[in-house]
């Protein structure tokens, strides 16, 4: 399975990267509403994946006949919080998670940095993760 | 809205159509439910990765331990797809190139690396907090009509459009 996965990543991350999804520019040409390239995509996306989700709920079953198992989000305080911070990071990296790892594999140096702090800031959430509990009213 | 098209800053290339590639993301997306009954989020990885370093309860879930075996080869996957994506369009060149940041502020290497660092912070732990990013809540869960996701969206995006603006228009003084 594991050759799958990684096929499914490649794919992703190879039209992420010609797409404008991963490149600094673009992101912030969506954010100064002077390309609609992004919200082009990311509306496609979810026009695209909303009914082909309803179909494969609908048949119930994997491929492999056994049945889909969807895990739906949390809602909390922290839905909110954490995206506004996210959406500050999207803006001043120009990257969103996937395409921190695109443009590491694409040769731009500066998203090594990028990661760094991803995996930093993950780290201390989770450090912090107990104290979080309570304010953010996190499951526990 | 203008519709601004200019050359990826890798290698100058011309983006594919945006029909193309969300239609493209789409397909991804479904097919990694149907045939392996996954649900896309691709920040949840970054737990996957602190799991090797850090020894706390949070990074010792059941769930997170057994996400390993499919998020760790989707993540080598994007880096992979990247790399392919460089090597068969020009080349792969290693830069420190940021567009419209070069042209508005001469960054050194340095000094990009610690702007990169900082926001990586927020993504880390911003979407940790929030429970996911553009693909988790943006992709799949507005598709399955989640609030939360559909929260977490407005969020980001009203956020990154506020910063940006900020940022360019206010610091920057940009009018390109």
């Amino acid at each position: 399975m594991t050759i799958v996965y990684l096929a499914f990543g490649t794919i992703f991350g190879f039209v992420l990267s010609r797409s404008g999804a991963t490149d600094y520019n673009y992101i912030q040409r969506m954010f100064l509403f002077d390309s609609f390239q992004l919200y082009g995509i990311i509306g496609t996306a979810v026009v695209l994946t909303a009914p082909g989700l309803w179909l494969i709920k609908r048949y119930g079953r994997t491929a492999a006949g056994r049945p889909i198992t969807i895990d739906r989000k949390p809602m909390h305080r922290g839905t909110f919080t954490g995206g506004v911070l996210f959406g500050i990071g999207w803006s001043i990296t120009g990257m969103c998670p996937g395409p921190i790892l695109v443009n590491i594999g694409e040769g731009k140096l500066y998203a090594f940095a990028a990661l760094a702090g991803a995996l930093t800031g993950a780290a201390l959430f989770g450090v912090l993760h107990p104290r979080l509990v309570r304010p953010f009213k996190l499951a526990a | 809205m203008h519709n601004l098209t200019m050359p990826l800053i890798l290698n100058n290339l011309t983006p594919i159509p945006w029909w193309a590639a969300g239609a493209s993301i789409a397909a991804v997306t479904l097919a990694l439910l149907f045939f392996t009954n996954r649900r896309l989020g691709l920040s949840s990885g970054f737990e996957d990765l602190c799991s090797f370093v850090v020894d706390r309860p949070y990074f010792r879930r059941p769930g997170l331990l057994t996400a390993r075996e499919w998020r760790l080869p989707m993540i080598a996957g994007l880096v992979l797809g990247g790399f392919l994506s460089a090597l068969l369009g020009g080349g792969w060149h290693p830069t420190w190139a940021l567009g419209m940041l070069d042209q508005a502020a001469a960054l050194s290497p340095a000094a990009k690396l610690a702007w990169m660092f900082a926001g990586g912070l927020c993504i880390g732990f911003g979407t940790r907090l929030s429970g996911g990013c553009t693909s988790g809540h943006g992709i799949f869960g507005l598709s399955n009509l989640e609030l939360p996701s559909l929260i977490a969206t407005l969020a980001f995006m009203a956020s990154g459009i506020a910063m940006t603006q900020f940022v360019y228009r206010v610091v920057f003084h940009w009018s390109r």
